[in-house]
């Protein structure tokens, strides 16, 4: 006999698991769910909150089992649709996504949740014009949920009408001025536009409401940097600093900019900032983009001698893996175990849920490789050299990393011939829209021999396109060998 | 390790509500109280995992692993585990309280407060729990409420030593210095040899207007001879005069405090290559940014919340610590106890409950400048005083201050003083003390703001007494407290700043000075009563300094008659602090370099 019994009744256990997990404390929930099994939880709910507690931790399919299970005995349960629709986003399963949000729409039409769950399941699906009318609508229903709008702009953006983005957040602003993140999705929709002067003129509207973020800060020292205001710049690397002093690219961002220098790369918060605001989108993002690269890998490892012997190669390492799309395209060749390295959780999430990844580390590149003593046969880095803008750094460390033999598979972006900056044609590399970098075919090239790299293939190629045009680009295999093996050119 | 039976007993013995029946709940705790190693802690946490993996739930099982992960120091664990064992068993006493007991240990003060004001309804006699809940309200800076439950219990229980030192604590923070330093000297007279008794004393008494340098020292000093020491243990530190050194952190608030604000930049501008910190800390959250530049500038970071004082010491021995810097003194989360065994050869006292001298025989050093402790202030201190070239602190301002705003007076037509700081500073002298100047400048207002002030009937008897001595409640707005950038905002409406006495502002100062706002200031003996002089001299502001009353009442006269001047000076005065040494990290940094290395020197050639 226990010497303290249970005393709360299921009701208020049911409602506090639901708390905890909402709060994202899943540990606090766990006995509580024990606890519920045991008065007598109908299985069917404790499936439910099991898998909502596989969700947060990230185990999509063992979530995807508990949901799918809890369903089957209340198939019309609103807020089972809601989160299976959420859930299916996640696992990529977009036509599953748009059908359990519309049933959960059907059920309960003045639920703005599952409209906004809907909306955004249409748009993903590549039924734009309903999924921004469907968040429209929920906006409607739910004004006072920034949400809504942060959502309702995303769409905007994702259907390619950014001006229309920006007035809906420009309205959150003005409706959430406490609001973190729906002023760096301002922030960041501006500098993806290029306009780094609105960009800043809503980073510093930000700092005099009071508003401290690294990501915020980071991002404005990046606009001011575009802008040539290097003081300015250099004291907001600073304060980004000191709420990320763990960010080394961060701390080069203070140096250089202090010293009225261009940059070198882009900081990891700013990164993070970009691709945690965009994980749930991205996949769908760059497909919709017409992402090339993937393919484009793929075939070039076809000339690999192990893989064109049907031999296996691995392990490899996927430099800012993202979502894992690299993997995806290339793990039946017989490449693998694959390990991933991003700066983004929420993509390493989607990541991991593609289940082709033994290991993923959330770092910046420069940081893990210059820390790990392994060695690799196999490294890929799909459009992640133009989050650099110097390559040496990354080249010496990649070298590094390699196993001797080793490959290195990588794209870059070439800048477009009519790029309007001044002095682009003598410069090596050049720092272009959205924090990123477009580098020359010669300096790649001289920077991979000056690193000790033997180049086996390089080819031009459009990486993807944007507003329908082609973005130009550049596919590279480099071999780290021994000074006494001649290299095996393509 | 004793420290084991001494963190459960108090549960275990406890506990009027509920007493221990023979069965699962005893037996586990009867197994975590004989529990004498962290081995033998992790052995019966092994037991439990094992019986929780069962179908079967036991909320005693929970329990006494929830005791567990937080006598592991899995702190985060710990209060996910025990929370949950309180929304299953509801009214039982027992898990409340550990629940209590775990979040008192953090930063989560209003939840703990609302689990003992929970577990005080459901066992009514039992006066610690009451004790624990006043000490909560404290922490919320709900004085009034504190003081009426520690009235409450002493009228039934009569008197108890923890009780009138809480009530002393709690009397100083209402402003009543007089009341606080008789119930202090109350406890002290019940139990004069009692830590408890001497520690409020040291506590108080700074803020009481007739307190001296000698007097203050004496009570430390007395306050320190109560400490238990062990026999010594050899230190066998390489005493080699140019090495790296290994710095030792002592500290609760390495966070956004004020200590973090003083000290973090400071840490950051030390050479890595010359010294490696090693942060001895407690109740961190990963999630401020404070704790996170610390957390970077360290080599490493140990939690030391749910390891006794003697267990500290054994294992500060594991990490060679040349010099240990206590930013704690006799807080809430202070380990004097432990400085009194020496955590390392050389020990130095800096900000963190840092009213005057330690009176520690075993602190060597305690890190100031020529404003704080003059020449001829030697005699006041037990320690040996380092002084710094410049200010012996290095503010880092927020990131989220807001803009400065041109002076209120030009707008208004009247001159605005205010003091931000705590009522425990503003005695009755100094409410006569401004009286006066408010007299003297008939169309002058006096905003005062601070937390205790959001209490109705506080607010109400501060206006009294400023109405008797001739100042109108017309002319005085008490404002309660804010978040912190709504704080520094406030400062938009303050032409001056009137400093108290004899404690005066410290990291106040530094924001209102960052605000844009000058500040008067009177000049004590303590260390406590020198801050803002030794922060103004550090800005070259020293004609804002005075040396009494009368010399305090004329400046602020003066200063706030010359509106052009006051306007000139607030517009430029963050400019001029930024470029200031009170801003200057790398210059801080060299000099306080510098003088570590002097204490190591000392030591080494045995000088000490």
């Amino acid at each position: 006999m226990d010497d303290i019994p249970i005393s709360a009744t299921l009701d208020t256990i049911r409602d506090r698991i639901a708390e905890l997990i909402n709060e994202g404390r899943g540990d606090a929930a766990l006995p509580l769910l024990a606890a519920a099994r045991v008065l007598g939880m109908r299985p069917s709910e404790i499936r439910f909150l099991r898998g909502r507690l596989h969700i947060q931790a990230g185990r999509l399919r063992e979530a995807t089992t508990d949901i799918d299970a809890a369903m089957s005995s209340a198939p019309l349960d609103t807020a089972l649709l809601k989160c299976r629709s959420a859930l299916r986003r996640r696992t990529g399963d977009r036509e599953g996504a748009v059908k359990d949000a519309a049933e959960a729409v059907i059920a309960d039409p003045r639920d703005p949740e599952a409209k906004l769950f809907l909306g955004q399941a249409l748009v993903e699906f590549g039924r734009g014009a309903e999924g921004l009318s469907c968040l429209a609508n929920a906006l409607q229903i739910a004004p006072k949920d920034s949400r809504y709008w942060e959502a309702l702009a995303a769409a905007l953006d994702t259907e390619g009408d950014p001006d229309a983005a920006l007035s809906v957040l420009e309205d959150g602003i003005r409706i959430f001025p406490g609001h973190l993140s729906v002023r760096n999705r301002a922030v960041l929709l501006c500098i993806q536009r290029g306009n780094f002067a609105a960009a800043a003129q809503i980073a510093e509207q930000a700092r005099a409401a009071g508003i401290v973020d690294a990501s915020t800060l980071g991002m404005a020292g990046h606009v001011l940097v575009s802008l040539g205001e290097f003081e300015r710049a250099a004291a907001s690397f600073r304060e980004a600093l000191k709420l990320c002093p763990e960010d080394r690219n961060l701390s080069r961002l203070v140096a250089t900019t202090e010293n009225r220098t261009d940059t070198s790369n882009t900081p990891a918060i700013f990164l993070r900032a970009i691709f945690d605001g965009y994980a749930e989108q991205f996949e769908v993002h760059v497909l919709s983009l017409r992402y090339s690269v993937p393919v484009s890998i793929r075939k070039l490892l076809l000339a690999h001698p192990k893989i064109a012997a049907a031999e296996s190669i691995g392990p490899a390492l996927d430099l800012g893996c993202g979502t894992g799309l690299i993997a995806l395209a290339v793990e039946d060749l017989g490449i693998g175990p694959f390990t991933g390295i991003d700066l983004a959780p929420k993509m390493l999430a989607q990541a991991k849920a593609k289940g082709l990844y033994t290991e993923l580390i959330e770092n910046d590149i420069i940081s893990e490789l210059s820390v790990s003593t392994r060695r690799w046969p196999l490294i890929l880095a799909a459009d992640v050299i133009c989050y650099f803008g110097a390559l040496d750094e990354i080249l010496s460390q990649t070298l590094r990393s390699l196993a001797d033999g080793g490959w290195f598979v990588f794209s870059a972006e070439r800048p477009a011939f009519d790029l309007r900056v001044e002095g682009v044609e003598d410069r090596a590399w050049v720092r272009i829209r959205h924090g990123r970098y477009a580098h020359t075919e010669h300096y790649i090239f001289e920077s991979l021999s000056a690193a000790g790299f033997q180049i086996l293939h390089m080819e031009q190629l459009p990486i993807r396109q944007e507003a329908g045009i082609n973005v130009p680009g550049l596919l590279f295999a480099a071999q780290r060998v021994d000074r006494d093996v001649r290299p095996r050119v393509q | 390790m004793s420290g084991m039976g001494q963190f459960t007993g108090r549960f275990l013995g406890t506990g009027n509500g509920q007493s221990l029946q023979p069965g699962a709940l005893a037996n586990i705790l009867s197994r975590i109280g004989s529990t004498s190693t962290m081995a033998g802690v992790s052995d019966v946490l092994a037991e439990l995992d094992i019986e929780v993996a069962g179908n079967d739930i036991k909320p005693a099982v929970h329990l006494g692993r929830g005791i567990l992960l937080a006598m592991l120091g899995r702190q985060a664990e710990a209060i996910d585990t025990l929370e949950a064992v309180t929304i299953l068993t509801q009214d039982a006493v027992l898990p409340l309280r550990w629940f209590a007991g775990i979040l008192s240990r953090t930063s989560r003060v209003a939840q703990t407060e609302e689990v003992l004001r929970r577990v005080g309804t459901l066992d009514l006699e039992n006066m610690q729990i009451r004790n624990d809940h006043a000490v909560a309200l404290m922490r919320l800076h709900r004085h009034s409420e504190a003081q009426s439950i520690l009235h409450t219990v002493l009228s039934h229980n009569g008197p108890d030593i923890s009780i009138l030192c809480n009530l002393a604590n709690t009397l100083v923070c209402l402003g009543d210095q007089d009341g606080a330093l008789a119930t202090a000297r109350e406890a002290l007279g019940r139990s004069p040899l009692a830590l408890l008794s001497r520690r409020a004393l040291c506590n108080v008494l700074p803020y009481h207007q007739d307190v001296t340098g000698q007097a203050q020292l004496r009570a430390m000093r007395e306050c320190a001879d109560a400490l238990t020491r062990v026999p010594p243990r050899t230190l066998a530190n390489d005493r080699d005069i140019n090495r790296p050194l290994v710095i030792g952190l002592l500290s609760g608030t390495l966070r956004s405090h004020p200590v973090g604000w003083m000290t973090v930049a400071a840490f950051e501008a030390l050479d890595p290559n010359l010294f490696d910190l090693v942060c001895l800390t407690q109740n961190s959250s990963l999630d401020d940014p404070i704790t996170r530049r610390y957390r970077f500038a360290s080599k490493k970071w140990i939690e030391i919340a749910h390891i006794s004082d003697t267990q500290l010491v054994e294992l500060v021995q594991e990490h060679s610590i040349d010099i240990l810097i206590d930013l704690g003194g006799y807080g809430d989360a202070g380990r004097m106890a432990a400085c009194a065994n020496r955590l390392a050869p050389v020990q130095v006292k800096w900000v963190g409950m840092q009213s005057h001298s330690s009176g520690l025989p075993e602190m060597d050093w305690l890190l100031t400048d020529r404003w704080e402790t003059p020449d001829g202030f030697e005699d006041l201190y037990s320690e040996k005083l380092l002084r710094m070239p410049d200010g012996y602190v290095c503010y880092s301002p927020p990131p989220y201050a807001p803009d400065v705003v041109s002076l209120p007076a030009i707008k208004n037509g009247f001159v605005t003083f205010g003091c931000f700081n705590n009522l425990a500073k503003i005695t009755p002298v100094v409410l006569e003390t401004w009286a006066e100047i408010l007299r003297d400048v008939p169309t002058a207002r006096l905003i005062l703001k601070t937390h205790q002030l959001s209490d109705s009937a506080t607010a109400e008897r501060l206006y009294r007494s400023l109405a008797s001595l001739g100042i109108p409640r017309s002319r005085v707005e008490l404002r309660g407290s804010s978040g912190h950038r709504a704080l520094m905002d406030s400062y938009r409406d303050i032409d001056v700043l009137l400093d108290p006495f004899p404690y005066s502002g410290g990291l106040t100062t530094c924001e209102a000075l960052w605000m844009g706002v000058p500040v008067v200031t009177l000049a004590g003996e303590i260390f406590a009563s020198r801050h803002s002089t030794s922060h103004l001299c550090n800005i070259g502001l020293a004609d804002w300094v005075c040396d009494s009353v009368s010399e305090y009442i004329a400046t602020a006269l003066a200063k706030s008659s010359d509106i052009d001047d006051l306007a000139a000076m607030r517009s430029a005065l963050r400019e001029r602090m930024q470029r200031s040494p009170l801003c200057d990290a790398p210059r801080f940094g060299k000099a306080f370099s510098a003088a570590l290395r002097r204490a190591w020197q000392a030591w080494c050639l045995g000088g000490q």
